[in-house]
């Protein structure tokens, strides 16, 4: 195979920082290429030389046999090298077709829009990949799965040769992610080299050719598919042995705490029913439509429901509202952090302080010390990494942000904590690191309520599994199921995702 | 790009049609060619106004400073006109256009380079232009005897006549500037890169430049052509009432945005269609123009326009609500 792509040396600084030190990549043609890392280890910015929104300092790029030391981003378009990033830059109120072509047609330095050619090159994308979408609607319209679709047609309009894709499963379901696979091996198979970046291993290991570890900001290594497995590639992305602890509950004392009967909103959920205990990390699993992410709103009172009793510590309730919620100890991480966990353009000790302002606000002042204090704490017991407790939280990691929602909802000292997909898009060590305070806040009685859409993490964290289909609870997995040493295969074929296990290839549709 | 009405626009005409249908129930006169060439000579101004305003907030950005503008470009042209005797409608709608792209291009150097809210920005400029104009210029007032009369021929002229029980009745030249604006910006918003360009900034700004889109240098088109149709619109407005004041059209902006945000355009940007804007502006001036006819007094008036404001951008915010639910996006 001949290379498309070769980075020779490359090593980046900002600020006297060097986040790239001395880095080589290789990609052939035709090949998928994963590139993995936890986060902040310098894979976004290898990725931004290549592309050319940054020229690094010392090294060079060969990109079809041309050598570059201060790539543009206008040669690396030239070159085919187009990166689809997380926020996909598309157009809301434009249609699909007209987001696959605008830029084609643009860079030819078209001055009138023929709508017949915007049509004509929409349409030839989507057959290069083999799937039907509704041209004429517009992005705002679509779900995330199509705007994901129209992204890389997008790419593929202009022509790309390497495509480098910046975690594109994040948001998707796993029927999905699964047809997003079958669209990379199949352009691959067209001959098209795939940069891959994500953080979900079962993923890098069902598309990749080869496997590129970075950590720190340095190569760790190349690895082929077949010479390396899931724990052994954690603990190269890691530097340590990440193996998560599971979760044992050893409380007596078995009086629900969250009580929940015949819960129902048409349209999303029907006769939900089940019980919290102190100490109990419950988990939730189901596809995306089966319910999870509006029984945990409804729960915080976001999500008004139909029908059913809701009881607090043996106590019947109506949560109306989330300071209802939150009067009755119950906190929710919500699955989308950045808009609805965090005010981001706020500093650490403001977002930690938010949910207990008027506790430490005496005589309506607020106590800066007693502030600084809890943030100083949450820092401390989360191991945040953060330059101080003054830092703008826009400006962490993933995973450090994570840690400051559930921080600060830890102060409110809930007795009952739902957590919608705590770890989407966290690096492996903050994850484990987030897990061992989950088991120790459940040691100390709290219940948890966890949703999440990865095997693992329901293993490692969860006494008791509720899986769900479509609005209902379809199976109850207890303690001792889960203790199967294949509970992993059984939960995947209760959820109904049979595609997904990782040693099997995606089914075409 | 075919020419169609959305469903949001097809409220709006039944909406229109009801409202219509109700008056002439109420009263059988408002069934006439006289109310339908009547509303189209006093909307004229403010349907080029409500274009104008649309192209800068499909843009993302918003302009209080057209009144401004507009006032700016006739008052001065005209005073021009009389200093020097001249009496050449084209000479009055060119340098008034003149003044107003310029105007228009301070506006969008402010915000360019200013990094301000356009909103701010245009607040300022609103006051600033008038001041610089009463200040500079003048601030008397000119009567139709002053006033050149190639601008009453226009206000008066019309493009074919009717005869009616109670006379004859004409449709105003003033639709020619309208027809012209509306099919020149459905034009440029829907078939050239610049248009897209606009709708691409006001969708997303960064997006934008990354396909090689010039946020900055579509502003400018942007508040240029504004303010192109604002010196436009400042002619046609003298020519109506044929006189000169240094006062009028300030304090209309409101109006107006209300019109365009009626009409479907996005607050937020990246949305809006010329046909939404006209029916917005068409609505308003029917609701203005038949209270009487209804028996109410024009009291009313705002109470309706503030009724049908809110209703409008609660519709749009519903439907809104509605798709995030199917998106599992929870805000009630």
């Amino acid at each position: 195979m001949e290379p498309i792509l070769n980075v020779k040396n490359i090593t980046k600084a900002f600020s006297g920082v060097r986040v790239l030190k001395n880095v080589s990549l290789t990609v052939n043609r035709g090949e998928i290429h994963c590139l993995v890392g936890e986060n902040g280890c310098g894979k976004s910015t290898l990725v931004k030389c290549v592309s050319g929104v940054y020229t690094p300092d010392e090294g060079e790029i060969v990109l079809n046999g041309q050598r570059f030391t201060k790539l543009t981003t206008q040669q690396a378009i030239q070159n085919g090298v187009q990166v689809i990033y997380q926020d996909m830059s598309l157009f809301r109120h434009m249609s699909v077709a007209e987001n696959i072509a605008i830029e084609k047609i643009r860079a030819k330095g078209a001055r009138l829009i023929n709508w017949k050619d915007v049509a004509g090159i929409a349409a030839e994308q989507t057959r290069k990949i083999n799937v039907k979408i509704d041209l004429e609607k517009e992005i705002f319209e679509c779900p995330i799965a199509i705007r994901q679709l129209t992204a890389i047609c997008r790419a593929l309009a202009h022509d790309a040769k390497i495509l480098v894709m910046d975690e594109p499963t994040t948001a998707l379901t796993k029927n999905e992610v699964s047809q997003l696979l079958t669209i990379v091996q199949e352009l691959k198979s067209q001959g098209m080299s795939i940069i891959f970046i994500s953080h979900k291993l079962d993923e890098v290991f069902s598309v990749a050719d080869v496997i590129t570890v970075i950590r720190n900001g340095e190569k760790i290594g190349d690895y082929n598919r077949a010479e390396i497995n899931e724990k052994r590639l954690s603990e190269l992305m890691t530097g340590r042995e990440i193996d998560y602890p599971r979760y044992r509950r050893d409380f007596t004392e078995n009086t629900p705490l969250l009580e929940v009967k015949g819960l129902s909103r048409k349209g999303h959920f029907n006769d939900i029913s089940f019980t919290l205990r102190k100490g109990d990390i419950v988990g939730m699993i189901g596809l995306l439509g089966s319910g999870r992410s509006e029984i945990a709103m409804s729960l915080f009172g976001l999500n008004p429901i139909d029908s059913g009793e809701i009881f607090v510590s043996g106590e019947k309730v109506s949560i109306a509202a989330p300071q209802d919620a939150k009067r009755r100890g119950i906190a929710l991480l919500p699955e989308d952090r950045f808009r609805e966990g965090l005010f981001t353009d706020l500093k650490i000790k403001e977002n930690v302080s938010s949910t207990v302002i008027d506790e430490i606000s005496p005589r309506g002042c607020l106590d800066f010390s007693e502030e600084d204090r809890l943030a100083e704490k949450c820092i401390e017991t989360f191991k945040v990494r953060a330059p101080s407790r003054e830092t703008v939280v826009r400006s962490l990691s993933g995973g450090n942000q994570q840690k400051i929602v559930i921080g600060k909802w830890v102060e409110t000292k809930p007795n009952i904590f739902i957590m919608d997909s705590p770890t989407v898009g966290i690096d492996i060590g903050s994850k484990a690191e987030i897990y061992e305070q989950i088991h120790n806040f459940a040691k100390n009685g709290m219940a948890f309520l966890l949703i999440s859409d990865e095997v693992e993490e329901i293993l490692a964290n969860c006494n008791r599994v509720l899986i769900l289909e479509k609005g209902r609870i379809k199976t109850i997995l207890e303690a001792q199921d889960l203790r199967q040493p294949d509970a992993k295969k059984l939960i995947l074929e209760e959820i109904g995702s049979r595609d997904l296990q990782p040693d099997t290839e995606p089914s075409t549709k | 790009m075919k020419f169609t009405i959305d469903r949001y626009q097809k409220i709006l005409i039944f909406i229109i049609a009801a409202y219509c249908a109700f008056v002439g129930f109420v009263n059988p006169a408002f069934f006439s060619i006289t109310t339908v060439f009547d509303i189209i000579r006093t909307s004229s101004t403010s349907l080029i106004f409500a274009i104008g305003l649309l192209v800068v907030m499909i843009s993302g950005g918003i302009d209080v400073s057209f009144m401004a503008i507009a006032l700016f470009g006739s008052y001065t042209t005209i005073n021009i006109m009389i200093a020097y005797g001249i009496d050449n409608l084209a000479f009055a709608v060119g340098l008034s256009i003149i003044f107003g792209a310029v105007l228009g291009l301070i506006n969008a150097s402010l915000i360019n380079w200013l990094k301000l809210p356009p909103f701010i920005i245009t607040l300022g400029t609103q006051n600033l232009f008038h001041g610089i104009m009463t200040t500079f210029v003048s601030d008397k007032s000119f009567g139709a005897g002053v006033l050149p009369p190639c601008l009453n021929q226009f206000g008066r002229a019309t493009l074919f006549q009717i005869q009616t029980g109670s006379g004859t009745i004409g449709l105003s030249a003033s639709i020619l500037p309208v027809v012209f604006v509306a099919l020149a910006t459905w034009g440029l918003i829907n078939f050239t890169m610049i248009g897209r360009g606009i709708v691409a900034v006001g969708n997303d700004e960064e997006s934008a430049r990354r396909i090689g889109f010039s946020p900055a240098r579509i502003r400018y088109y942007v508040y240029v052509w504004s303010g192109i149709l604002a010196g436009l619109t400042g002619i046609v407005y003298v020519a109506q009432i044929n006189a000169l004041y240094p006062n009028k059209l300030i304090g209309g902006e409101l109006p107006i945005v209300a019109a365009v945000v009626i009409g479907g355009a996005k607050i937020t940007g990246g949305d809006g269609k010329v046909f939404g804007a006209i029916l917005g502006v068409l609505l308003i001036y029917l609701l203005n123009s038949t209270l009487i006819l209804i028996g109410l007094s024009s009291s009313w008036n705002d109470l309706f326009i503030g009724s049908v404001l809110v209703a409008s951008i609660a519709t749009s915010s519903y439907q809104e609500r509605i798709r995030n639910r199917k998106n599992l996006i929870f805000t009630d």
